[in-house]
């Protein structure tokens, strides 16, 4: 089926959104209430249309694809009331984005500069309303930047259905709140700063630290179980500071995440930026290890299919036994994303056949005079008695010998999530002074 | 002047007693009720041409076709939020002849199916809501109403908490299940209203108030009042600068001058007609040369760039402020704004602050320009006709009495 949108033909499904035809087909379509996995709200009245045959403008966000639909999302009319909206919208807004750490990915900001740029008529007091206040789960509201769409509350109460978010008071004094005493607490709560197309939702971890237009971002995978979110690390690169990652996003995958991310997982990238110490490598210490006799290696099983390759081939060569063990937490798992198994790539161990077996492990380390660890973290604050200990390591180890390597967020490399789907992630720009793993298994051949 | 079909018994003492209602002819309506099939019933209604009494003027028998042919349990939702400025008929009916409501009640349920309804009250009317409870325990305890009746019917009161908004009928079913009063958006084509997803007929009090006497006495006598288009009476209301205030039935058609003078008593203490707000605060204000020719019925109204709304008219004399007048309505809007859609949650609060200007005699011509500009953009960009109303009350005003504005322009 074909509609026809601002005179060129669009394919798409009968009984579609119009919003979605548009946005998936890269059509600009401003909007604030609509999000693809939110639904639609119609509240904002951002997202005006003309189509033939309408008197009035209609919201694309409520309107299904027909065929020979004609649809303007530019014509000058259309274009007049997109800025009164926005006019609106914007109207008792404090814009204070020289300190609002929305600036530069606000939808405000650019909506002004597509449609806006108007003089401001108002002579009239401004509504005033509560700032920074604290909502719990590291999450900082404040009213007046708030665009009322409703997003943070329908997150709230048709996803997470916790209900903490509400709106209180009507007209121009209607505003986001909880409940007093019943804050904002939930293993989620932070979707709703990411889903807050303005800065009145912000991130107490995020707050004041970057302006988001020094940031680069990379295309990953979330290691913080096998549910494999999809992620941008947003990074920088600067000069005079050390290169930092400063948080995940939820990177829209409709078969796994949607746009979400769980907290615990969004906040792991702190674990990224952890400074620690370890030798440096030579080729040729390492290989005089290699000389001992029983040697055992564990691989951890949040390494990418293409490391734990190289480690299988290594050990073969150099007749190594190699075991990886999942890593399982009772107590993490819960009826959506958030898995128990916490490994990163389980399923790519097993297809690639690495033994999994915890008594054959702990029968081989018995008798094993050398352990290697691949970056497995069961051995990084443990040491087996009368055993050399060699570590591949990501993040700092207590005992043995630590070789540093470099983590996910340098790496590209591909995983297997917990229903078998294959997913690549991507290393970001910045220099990586410490060796990435397979690069050293390369030199000991 | 007066025509009383929905007003019979109000003059009657304590007729919102059982008691006295059954000697006044309440009920009666049944008999002849159970005599038609449901579909029988909703065709009487069609032909009776009974339009919705809330404000919209929609034909009853159209909606409650949509009802009844819908799958699903039925309810009935009768509207009695009356929150409408200058608009107070439906309390009339509630405190003064309550059981004419329920028996209307029994009439619809049966003619959709519904063996549920409620009577959404607008929080403030607590006096006029027990009366109503009351009446109903009477009738349950008659068998008139519950499982042992020759029809079941439950009728559950549930009070609101006085917000305008929830007597928009989207809105007071959002409400009636115990979330937020926000109206709902409108679906593409017509369909009934729903209740936890059940087809549901929402109607005004007085809407249904009026059905007894079309099952009881057939169509025609229905349609022989009023006009061709506005059939059978209305419980118009007067209030504001007249000698006697009060809801008076009338059918429709009837000069809207000849109502005010004949049964408002005339402008009060002999003063000139300025202008009348026609329907409730909602509909554009008349000046008073274009009273003189109005007829009180939809299709005129609408012709003279106002409407009938609820029939609640508010008659301003010489001295009004016209600029007051509006600053005093739009306060109404700002404050009573649900807030859900930009355009009226922003809106409404603008012209509500620049009136202020206004007032002070402080305004600019910007001033002017934000007024028609912001009421252009209230105009048919938002979920519910709440801003468009707003939108046109300005309109009106600004129409026909510019040079006030003008006169407070610095
Ligand atoms: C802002 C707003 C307020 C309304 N308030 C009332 C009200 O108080 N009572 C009422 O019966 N209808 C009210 N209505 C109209 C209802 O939405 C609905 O049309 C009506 O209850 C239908 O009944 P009817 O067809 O019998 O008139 C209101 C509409 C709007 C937009
Ligand atoms: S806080 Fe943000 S997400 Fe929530 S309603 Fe306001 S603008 Fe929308
Ligand atoms: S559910 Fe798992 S993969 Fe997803 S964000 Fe949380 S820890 Fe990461
Ligand atoms: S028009 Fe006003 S009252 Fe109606 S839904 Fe929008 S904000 Fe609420
Ligand atoms: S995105 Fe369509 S109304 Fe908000």
């Amino acid at each position: 089926m074909k509609i026809l949108v601002d005179n060129t033909p669009i394919e798409c499904q009968e009984g579609e959104l119009l919003i979605d035809v548009l946005i998936n087909n890269g059509v600009e379509i401003p909007h604030f209430c609509y999000q693809q996995d939110l639904g639609m709200d119609g509240n904002c009245r951002m997202c005006m249309v003309e189509i033939k045959g309408q008197k009035r403008p209609q919201i694309a966000c409520d309107t299904f694809v027909c065929e020979n639909l004609e649809v303007s999302t530019k014509s000058e009319k259309i274009n007049e009331v997109k800025r009164s909206i926005l006019e609106l919208e914007l109207l008792n807004h404090p814009v204070d984005c020289p300190i609002c750490d929305q600036a530069g990915e606000c939808k405000l900001q650019d909506y002004y500069m597509d449609y806006g740029l108007y003089e401001s008529h108002l002579c009239t007091p401004k509504t005033k309303k509560g700032k920074h206040i604290d909502l719990g789960s590291n999450v900082m509201l404040d009213q007046e930047r708030c665009v009322l769409c409703m997003r943070c509350v329908r997150f709230t109460s048709n996803i997470t259905k916790t209900g903490e978010l509400g709106v209180i008071g009507r007209g121009d004094k209607a505003k986001i709140a909880v409940a007093p005493n019943h804050p904002l607490n939930n293993s989620y709560a932070m979707n709703v700063v990411e889903l807050c197309p303005v800065g009145a939702l912000t991130s107490k971890d995020f707050r004041f630290q970057q302006r988001v237009w020094f940031l680069d971002s990379a295309k990953s995978i979330c290691h913080g179980c096998s549910r494999g979110c999809n992620i941008f690390i947003d990074y920088n690169e600067t000069k005079y500071t050390d290169e930092k990652v400063y948080r995940f996003r939820a990177r829209r995958n409709k078969e796994i995440n949607l746009s979400f991310l769980c907290d615990f997982g969004r906040l792991s990238y702190k674990e990224l930026n952890e400074k620690f110490t370890s030798s440096t490598w030579h080729v040729e210490t390492f290989k005089e290890y290699l000389k001992i006799e029983k040697k055992v290696a564990l691989a951890s099983p949040s390494l990418s299919l293409q490391q734990l390759q190289a480690i299988k081939e290594f050990c073969e060569k150099n007749s190594i036994a190699l075991y990886s063990l999942p890593y399982v937490d009772e107590s993490f798992g819960d009826d959506w994303l958030k898995i128990n198994d916490r490994s990163a790539n389980f399923a790519g161990v097993k297809e690639l056949l690495i033994s999994t077996c915890q008594n054959d492990f702990e029968n081989s380390l018995k008798d094993a005079n050398l352990i290697i660890n691949f970056d497995h973290n069961l051995l990084k604050s443990h040491m087996p008695e009368n055993k050399q200990l060699l570590h591949f390591s990501t993040s700092k180890c207590d005992y043995g010998t630590v070789y540093a390597i470099a983590n996910f967020a340098h790496e590209n490399g591909t995983l297997i999530n917990c229903d078998g789907i294959r997913q690549e992630y991507y290393a970001t720009k910045y220099r990586c002074e410490t060796p990435r793993l397979v690069e050293l298994l390369e030199e000991l051949k | 002047m007066q025509t009383k079909i929905v007003s019979k018994n109000f003059e009657i003492p304590h007729a919102n007693s059982l008691e006295v209602a059954l000697k006044n002819g309440r009920y009666t309506s049944l008999e002849k009720l159970f005599t038609y099939q449901p579909q029988e019933v909703i065709d009487i209604i069609k032909t009776s041409n009974l339009r919705g009494k809330g404000g919209g003027g929609a034909p009853a028998g159209a909606k409650w076709q949509l009802a009844s042919d819908f799958e699903g349990k039925k309810y009935l939702v009768v509207n009695a939020d009356e929150s409408e400025p200058g608009t107070f008929k439906d309390r009339q009916i509630i405190s003064k002849d309550p059981h004419l409501l329920i028996e209307g009640i029994i009439c619809t349920c049966y003619a959709i199916g519904a063996n549920s309804s409620y009577i959404y009250v607008r929080g403030e009317y607590e006096e006029f809501s027990d009366i109503l409870q009351i009446a109903i325990d009477e009738a349950y305890a008659k068998n008139i109403l519950g499982d042992e009746a020759k029809y079941p019917v439950e009728i559950t009161i549930h009070r609101g908490a006085g917000a305008y908004i929830c007597g928009e009928k989207s809105a007071l079913l959002e409400s009636l299940e115990g979330n937020r009063g926000h109206p709902r958006l409108k679906p593409k084509s017509p369909e009934p209203e729903f209740y936890f997803g059940e087809p549901t007929l929402v109607n005004n009090v007085e809407t249904i108030a009026s059905v007894p006497f079309i099952i009881e006495n057939g169509a025609e006598a229905y349609t022989a009042y009023g006009t061709d288009c506005s059939s059978g009476t209305l419980l118009f209301a007067i209030s504001g600068h007249v000698e006697k205030a009060g809801v008076y039935e009338a059918e429709f058609g009837v000069g809207m001058w000849d109502y005010i003078q004949k049964l408002g008593g005339g402008v009060k203490n002999g003063k000139k007609l300025k202008a009348v707000i026609p329907g409730g605060a909602s509909t554009p204000i008349l000046p008073a040369h274009l009273v003189m020719e109005a007829k009180l019925d939809y299709e005129n109204l609408k012709s003279l760039g106002s409407a009938l709304g609820t029939g609640g008219m508010i008659v301003l004399d010489e001295d009004v402020s016209m600029v007051k007048a509006l600053k005093n309505l739009l306060r109404f809007y700002h404050h009573e704004s649900c807030g859900q859609c930009t355009p009226c949650r922003e809106g409404t609060s603008w012209v509500d602050k620049t009136l202020d200007k206004f007032i002070n005699k402080t305004a600019t011509l910007q001033d002017l320009e934000v007024l028609k500009s912001v009421s252009k953009s209230m105009n048919g960009q938002t979920i519910c006709v709440f801003a468009p109303a707003a939108s046109g009350v300005i309109d009106g005003f600004l129409k026909h009495f510019e040079s006030e504005f003008l006169e407070c322009i610095v």
